[in-house]
């Protein structure tokens, strides 16, 4: 959403034009920021490639010291998104340009950060500062392009419900099955029971990401009781409460999709944001330690 | 077929009212209107909202007949058919009507008004977000954020400050995940001992610390002329090396500029030419004084070769002199090479005779007859009479039955004691000095050491000019005495150069030393610089050429050994 202000000197007033074509913040300004960044890392490389430092090239020669110092303060400004962010403004300096210039520079930290260490890795706290800063770089990655495709995937699943009609409609049929499982013998409404009073929401990180529910009690309920439907009671009631059992587990299954989509959009966060302030951590402790053992 | 309306209502003290009506109609309507079968007094829902209809087998249509829909098992829906057998719950506005079947065949319809504390409770959809079974970013960050700089900045540090000022004692913990990488093969026993190079917090690494244990190392210069030597840095040195002081870096010319650890476990990178280039290239311009010349490639710039040659054997004085000066040597000897070395001439002649018993070649003598290699085979071991020359200049002077008296080499005093007593008896060496065979009196190799026509004692005889020592030493008298002036052969005349006759074997003694032709002992017989630069050019030497950097033949630090480029050479 660029908007443009604009004085017309002719009408003696200011008019404001709003142009409402939609630029994403990866082609913000036809790439403005991926240019820079590409310039930066190329700069870098070819310093690299082409200044002879004494007596080899690392972390402790002049050029390694002027990457680690870009490197640094990149790394300090990208991690104030976080701050960045709650506070959103138009202009060359909006948030779309600020997140522009984030994921840009972020990538171009790959090669300069390489370039300081010169491929020197070991069991230290600065490989230690490297390898969270690319749990960050790679993570950044993946969070983009979960964006990128997952609310689409979101958005088919949902089928034109919100949330609250998904939850709500789950709530319908447990209503219902309470009503239904009146007349059943006491084994049978224990599992109807389980049933209903398994939180949905309190699956962890690895059922939500996997979609693999096996304890699910209303899958459990479903089995016992088509079995006892198969064996021919004939009874009306279980059958009933089969059919909604059913639909249930319906229901239940396009929420938990709709939370496998969810947690796989919202967990790079839990890396990229903890493994940062680690990096903070890391480089601060990579600093003083160098300088301590100077 | 019925429909059979069940209201159930709640008292404000939270008492259930039911009330229950049939009726028999084929289709309900339900809306805010008060004509409606179902009638709903909330704004929320349309005058005329919806009707019921039923389609027999307990099936029923619902079918939204405003604009608005109604809910079906929580979702919005405009028409739908229900089974009622297994029922479904109808929403409008604040009412809920359950649909279901009773046993005489009615539609049963449950009317309810959804409870407040209800609603809320639906408002749980966070639960579908990460956030709900995942503990915080915000603590998860903290948590990482303390671990890291708990173990790898403050259990160092803390360990450091307080540790035992006895290096042998002291032990730090957790500054090993410090270490940028592992030390040089030669300081490896230090790699858990931070604290024996970073002394101090926050100072770099000090000349004085390194020498703390290398003790022996000397210096290139004293420091006050290689500070003048060293050439003024540009501007982008100038400011590298403001910042580098800025943080307390010593140097230019630290020992960690050169030594830089960390760097793997292996040996110390050998410095590029032009690391010595940087002074030596224009030395002359800032050390005015200095005796040596510009020197920044072998190939191209380089001065001639300076050897220390001998001017007085006896007060044993040397002076370098350049080679194009054509330098004299005086060590002290007698000797012709040219002589020696002549194939057709008299001492190739007794070396052919000699061969069976010394090992001489059938074609007289070669350079390796005398010179013999040292034991590494850099340079050659010393001369001596013994084993070198008397095979031919025999020093016998007389002979009692089948044994041969001789004199004794290098003892002068000696000398005149055997030669004082030299009686009736005895043979006398003027005359008839006996060699076995073709060597006597009267046989063909028979040679006279003495002078033409001398006169004179046995002593003076001998050691005048042309006699049994004269004519290999100067006689001199020192303190009363007769003696002779000191050999001084040098093993090595360039004390500053590093030369391996050992790498040169596959070249001819005569490629460089032209000894065939010098028929004087004061000849120096060394290559000049062109000789070496015929294979020899500087580092960046083309194809075909042996690529030679300074440290091929110098060492940065002196120590009269071989300098660090040939020492890698050979192993």
């Amino acid at each position: 959403m660029a908007s443009t202000a604009k004085t017309n000197p002719g009408s003696g007033g200011v008019r404001r034009q709003v142009s409402s074509d939609h630029e994403g913040f990866l082609r913000y300004r036809n790439f403005r920021w991926l240019k820079l960044a590409a310039m930066l890392s190329l700069i870098a490389i070819l310093s690299y490639a082409l200044i002879d430092v004494t007596p080899h090239p690392g972390g402790g020669t002049w050029l390694g010291y002027t990457l680690g110092a870009i490197g640094a303060g990149l790394i300090v400004w990208l991690s104030l998104l976080g701050v960045r962010k709650r506070a959103m403004s138009a202009g060359t300096w909006s948030l779309k340009a600020w997140t522009s210039a984030h994921v840009y520079l972020g990538l171009s930290l790959i090669v300069i950060g390489t370039l300081h260490c010169a491929f020197q890795f070991g069991w230290n706290v600065h490989t230690l500062a490297y390898v969270l800063m690319m749990i960050v770089i790679v993570s950044g990655i993946w969070g983009i392009s979960v964006y990128a495709s997952l609310p689409a995937a979101l958005s088919s699943n949902r089928d034109e419900m919100t949330q609250e009609q998904m939850i709500e409609g789950i709530a319908a049929i447990d209503r219902q099955l309470n009503d239904a499982a009146q007349p059943l013998a006491r084994d049978q409404a224990d599992l109807v029971i389980a049933a209903l009073e398994q939180d949905t929401f309190a699956a962890g990180l690895w059922s939500r990401l996997t979609g693999n529910y096996r304890g699910c009690a209303t899958e459990q309920a479903i089995q016992r009781i088509a079995l006892a439907d198969a064996q021919g009671s004939g009874d009306s009631a279980i059958s009933r409460v089969e059919k909604l059992l059913i639909r249930r587990k319906a229901q239940l299954d396009r929420l938990r999709r709709q939370m496998r989509l969810r947690a796989l959009l919202e967990v790079w966060l839990y890396l990229h944001i903890p493994a940062t302030i680690a990096l903070l951590a890391a480089l601060t402790a990579h600093v003083i330690s160098v300088f301590y053992y100077w | 077929m019925t429909f059979r309306l069940r209201t159930i209502d709640f008292t404000a003290d939270g008492r259930k009212i039911v009330r229950e009506k049939d009726i028999a109609k084929p289709l309900l309507s339900i809306g805010r209107s008060a004509e409606n079968d179902i009638h709903l007094p909330d704004l929320a829902v349309e005058p005329s909202h919806a009707t019921i209809a039923e389609q027999g087998a307990g099936r029923v249509q619902v079918e939204a007949t405003g604009s608005l829909g109604f809910g079906l098992d929580g979702q919005t829906s405009r028409s739908a058919s229900v089974d009622c057998r297994t029922g479904a719950e109808l929403r409008f506005g604040g009412t809920r009507i359950s649909l279901g079947l009773e046993d005489d065949g009615a539609v049963l319809l449950t009317v309810e008004l959804v409870r407040e504390d209800e609603s809320k409770d639906t408002a749980e959809k966070d639960g579908l977000s990460l956030s709900s079974v995942m503990p915080g970013k915000r603590t998860i960050s903290w948590i990482l954020a303390a671990i890291v700089l708990a173990v790898f900045l403050a259990l160092p540090i803390i360990s450091n400050l307080t540790r035992s000022p006895d290096l042998k004692q002291s032990q730090i913990i957790g500054d090993k995940a410090w270490t940028p990488g592992p030390l040089s093969a030669a300081h490896h026993q230090l790699e858990t001992k931070c604290e024996a190079c970073h002394v101090k917090p926050f100072q770099s690494v000090r000349d004085e610390t390194c020498m703390n244990c290398h003790k022996a190392v000397h210096d290139h210069a004293p420091s006050g002329r290689l500070a003048l030597a060293r050439a003024e840095p540009g501007l982008g040195g100038k400011v590298l090396w403001g910042v580098a002081h800025a943080f307390g870096k010593p140097g230019p010319g630290a020992c960690v500029d050169c030594h830089n650890e960390h760097q793997g476990m292996n040996r110390m990178e050998l410095p590029k030419q032009q690391f010595c280039a940087d002074c030596h290239g224009s030395l002359k311009d800032r050390l005015k004084d200095t005796g040596l010349g510009n020197a920044s490639d072998f190939g191209r710039i380089h001065p001639q070769f300076s050897p220390a040659v001998m001017t007085d054997p006896v007060a044993k004085t040397f002076q370098r002199v350049s080679l194009d000066a054509n330098p004299r040597e005086n060590s002290g000897l007698e000797f012709e090479h040219k002589v020696h070395l002549d194939p057709r001439g008299g001492v190739a002649k007794m070396a052919m005779t000699l061969s069976g018993d010394k090992g001489y070649g059938a074609n007289g003598l070669v350079c390796a007859d005398c010179h013999r290699p040292s034991e590494d085979g850099v340079r050659f071991k010393p001369i001596t009479m013994e084993r070198d020359c008397e095979a031919c200049h025999s020093l016998v002077y007389d002979k009692v039955g089948d044994t041969f008296r001789k004199l004794k080499h290098g003892d002068v005093a000696q000398m005149v004691a055997d030669l004082s007593v030299v009686g009736a008896n005895t043979q006398p060496i003027v005359t008839g000095r006996s060699r076995p065979g073709d060597y006597a009196a009267e046989h063909v190799y028979y040679a006279n050491f003495s002078p033409p026509g001398g006169t004179g004692s046995f002593v003076q005889r001998a050691l005048a000019k042309d006699g049994v020592c004269g004519e290999c030493h100067k006689p001199v008298w020192k303190n009363g005495k007769p003696g002779v002036v000191p050999v001084t052969i040098p093993a090595r005349y360039m004390a500053h150069g590093w030369f391996d006759h050992a790498s040169h074997k596959q070249t001819k003694c005569a490629d460089c030393h032209a000894a065939a032709g010098s028929t004087s002992a004061s000849d120096v017989l060394l290559p000049k610089l062109a000789q070496c630069q015929s294979c020899h050019l500087g580092e960046d030497a083309p194809k075909g050429k042996v690529p030679s950097s300074c440290a091929m033949c110098h060492a940065y630090h002196p120590t009269g050994s071989a300098p660090l480029l040939t020492r890698r050479n050979k192993r």
